[in-house]
This record gives C-alpha cells, structure tokens and sequence, in this order.
C-alpha cells in the first residue's frame, strides 16, 4: 500500500507492507536516529513524534501515520541550531552511550510541549517510557529542567 | 519483525461498514484501536487490520456520567476536562499508573476492553464504576460490563463503540490499589473499589480485582455482605479477609496464590479505608 507522510517538514509517498511497524519504515528510509532496543514497546528507544505526540514507533502501525507528521531527532533542529532539549543533554552531560538519547529527547520535547514548567516529579514521571542503561537519569532530568527554562525565555521551541 | 501476514490494513469510514468487513472477513481480521496488542501479539491467522481511528469515535463527553468513545486514547482522556473532575479525579489516578506517555499516547480505551489482559488496571476500575459498554455487531446494543465478557466467553467479538460511566451522586467515591514490581511494570494484583452511603450505610458497593492472575471480576459476595451495613474499622478487615477467600488465586511467575490473597486483603483494605477518608468518615 502507499502512504503520504510530513517526515521532518517533507512531505514523501511512502510504499509500505500493510503490517509493517512505523520503526522499520523510518529507519529504511535512512532515519537511523531511530533506534530500536526492545521492539515490544518497553525502553522508548524507538520513539518519535507522530502528529505531535511521543510515541514507541516499535507498536504502531506504519499505516497509521498516513496523511499524517512523523518528527524523528534529526528533525528537531532548526536551520542548523540543535533543539533547546538537545544544547541541553550535551551541556548536561546527560548522555553516555547514546543509545537511549534520541527517544529520550523526542520523549522530554513532547512532555514540555504540554508542560512547559515540569517539576523533577513530572519530568521523572514523563519519561518513565524511556529507559536508560548508563546514566543513573539524574543529568538527563536536569538537562530537561535546563531546557525547560532556556524554553521559556523564548528561542526555538520545535 | 514485519507481520507478513497481515496483507490489508483497511480504514472503514463508519460503524457499519467496519462491522461489514470484518463479518465477512471472520477470524482473518482484527479490528484496531491503537494497533499495539494487534502488533505485538499478531497471529498468522490475521490477515487484515481494521482501524477503527477513523469513526469519530474519540471523545469524552459529560452526559451527567462520561461518556468516551472506544478510539479515545488514555492521553486523550487525561486531558479531557470532564475525565479529569469525574468522582474525585479517579481515572487520572489509574490511568497515570498506565505504562507511560510513549504508550497512553497509542493506547485506546476499547483496545484495553478488547485485549481483557488479566493485570489491566483499567478493567477493574471500570467495572467498579459500573462502566457500560455500548457495543455494535450488526445492530447497536448496551451492556455492563459483566454481561460483555460474558459474550466473549462464548465467542463473539462484538465492536466496542462507547463506555459509559453513570453519573454519581456526592456520597459516593472510589479507590485503586495496584500491586506491581516496579512503577512501569504490569500489576502482580489490583484492587479497585467504590462505595456509595446513605444514613451512614453502605448502598451501592461494587469490589473488582485484577490480576488474581485471571481477568479481573466483580466480587458480588463481598459486594453483598458489605451492603447496609456500616463502614467501622471491624467491617473493613472482616471484608477485606473475605475478598482473600473470594478471589480465585493461583501461582504464576509473578506471584503465588497466598501473596495474593495477602495483597487482596491488604488492598481492599486500603481502598475502603480510603473511601471513609474521601467521604470524611462513614457513621
Ligand atoms: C510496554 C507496555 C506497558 C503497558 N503497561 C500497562 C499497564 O501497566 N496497565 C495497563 O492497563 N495497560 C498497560 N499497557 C497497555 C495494554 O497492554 C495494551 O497494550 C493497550 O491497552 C492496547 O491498546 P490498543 O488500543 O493499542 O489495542 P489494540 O491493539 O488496538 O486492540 C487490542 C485488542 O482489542 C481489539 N479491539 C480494539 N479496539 C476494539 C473495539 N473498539 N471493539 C472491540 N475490540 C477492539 C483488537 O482486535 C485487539 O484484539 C501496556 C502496554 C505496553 C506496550
Ligand atoms: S524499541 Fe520500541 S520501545 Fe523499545
Ligand atoms: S546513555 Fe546509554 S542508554 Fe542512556
């Protein structure tokens, strides 16, 4: 089947198997800051914005992201600056491997994107989908207190 | 891995014709909410998947009860306004136990009814809110929740369109206890239960656990032994110790029968107490 899909701001006609899982399509389409880890919905490794929302591509259906907008994390910059989510985990040193980096990030854009001012609870709680093996978190939720503030006083909200 | 087998994902545009494909279709088709138990327990026999996303049946009203259509995710009913002020903001509480964004994002209401998983926190919250189900195979119908999987038993899959939640009057409220090995995993046991008084009395009582490891049920005996009577502390543990008895508890990996008949008598037992709490005491 053919889908229309808004991948990062392009628009693209997408050949898809009907069954096939959202993760598969973007990383065939060379979108490799999608990871995967589990495939069963469980680290948020693979997670992306899909109409504007965090979600684990691994358990969605390819098919329903058709007339629709994926953001992946190579789409979160803008003409050449990173994302505030982004300065922030590099300033934060909130990665270490990597592996868990982009769905966290996609994971903290969507949190902040409905609560600009989380507390460390919320921010905890909001990313609770998005496990991470090297960090212990606690540079990756002051990454998101950073980037929450640096948000606010305005710059690129994504 | 690609479900090669799934070789038609369709998009009916209404009830009826959604209905239409999959009575012709049988077995071969599923129909989706969210898609995610469709994809991550997907059997060779399922060829075709059936979104139902498309049948404007996501939404929250306040009818005097709630009513949600079945493709409402649980994002999308943790923001709703009516969801959130209904009975003393109980479904925010249970539905933010649920997994986590990344999957209330994806998870609708009536896939959760639809995969009836033993540990759903969501199952045992609606039956004690006395949820019902608004159901369409071939023609529309109503039924509580008992009575739906009642008809699953015997095979039918009838498509789930709306789940009502009756309205409440002010001397009621409602508690959740879940039971699980960390904050993200799965339930090794849940408790739900509501109460509403009058005169001091017990009136209405509904008691549902989940998780016993079967399917969550409502604990009519219980329920029947609590009513008209008051709510004293000697109550609480003499039904708590009875819902112990009640459950149909087995060992599994996650837990052995004894824990959970502890774990029911535990969590029953802070659910009632909560309810005196919310009610400012039950005299
Ligand atoms: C990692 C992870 C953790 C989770 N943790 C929890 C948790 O802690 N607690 C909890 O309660 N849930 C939890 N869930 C969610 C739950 O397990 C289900 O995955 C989810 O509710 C399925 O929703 P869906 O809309 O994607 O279902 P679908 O996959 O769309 O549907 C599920 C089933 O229901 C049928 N169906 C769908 N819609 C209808 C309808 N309208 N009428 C009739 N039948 C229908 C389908 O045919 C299918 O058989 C978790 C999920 C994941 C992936
Ligand atoms: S790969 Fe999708 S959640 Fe782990
Ligand atoms: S930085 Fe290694 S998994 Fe998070």
């Amino acid at each position: 089947m053919t889908i229309t899909v808004t991948i990062n701001g392009t628009s693209k006609r997408l050949a898809i198997e009907p069954g096939e899982r959202l993760f598969e399509l973007l990383r065939r389409e060379g979108y490799m800051g999608v990871k995967t880890g589990c495939g069963t919905g469980d680290c948020g490794a693979c997670a992306v914005l899909l109409n504007g929302r965090a979600v684990n591509s691994c358990i969605v259906f390819a098919a329903k992201a058709d007339g629709g907008e994926v953001t992946t994390v190579e789409g979160l910059e803008r003409d050449g600056r990173l994302h505030p989510v982004q300065e922030a985990f590099l300033d934060e040193g909130g990665i270490q491997c990597g592996y868990c980096t982009p769905g966290m990030v996609i994971g903290a854009v969507d949190l902040l994107s409905r609560n600009p001012e989380p507390t460390e609870d919320e921010i905890r709680q909001g990313l609770s989908g998005n496990l991470c093996r090297c960090t212990g978190y606690v540079k990756q939720v002051r990454a998101v207190q950073q980037a929450a503030a640096a948000m606010k006083g305005g710059g690129n909200d994504g | 891995m690609v479900p090669t087998h799934i070789r038609d994902y369709i998009r009916p545009a209404s009830v009826e014709e959604a209905w239409n494909v999959l009575a012709e279709r049988g077995k071969g088709a599923k129909p989706i909410g969210g898609g995610i138990d469709a994809l991550l327990y997907s059997v060779p026999e399922t060829t075709a998947a059936v979104d139902l996303t498309g049948l404007d049946l996501s939404y929250v009203r306040d009818e005097g009860g709630l009513a949600i259509g079945a493709t409402t995710t649980f994002t999308e009913i943790l923001e709703a306004e009516p969801a959130r002020a209904f009975l003393g903001g109980i479904l925010v509480e249970v539905l933010e136990k649920v997994a986590s964004p990344l999957q209330r994002n994806i998870a609708t209401i009536g896939g959760t009814l639809g995969s009836a998983h033993p540990w759903s926190d969501v199952i045992p919250l609606l039956y004690v809110l006395g949820a019902e189900l608004s159901l369409f195979d071939g023609q529309a119908s109503r039924l509580s929740m008992s009575e739906y999987f009642a008809r699953r038993v015997s095979g039918e899959r009838p498509l789930i369109t709306e789940i009502g939640l009756p309205a409440e009057g002010k001397a009621s409220a409602c508690a959740f206890e879940e039971f699980s090995s960390t904050g993200f995993d799965v339930a090794v046991l849940n408790c739900a239960a509501f109460l509403s008084v009058e005169s001091g009395r017990c009136k209405t009582v509904r008691i549902s656990i989940g998780g016993t490891p079967a399917l969550a049920t409502r604990l009519t005996p219980v329920e029947e032994a609590l009513n008209g009577s008051p709510l004293d502390d000697g109550t609480i543990e003499r039904i708590a110790a009875m819902a112990a008895d009640t459950i149909d508890a087995r060992d599994d990996r996650r837990a052995t029968a004894g824990y959970r008949r502890d774990l029911t008598r535990v969590g029953v037992s802070r659910c009632l107490r909560r309810i005196v709490e919310q009610l400012g005491g039950v005299e």
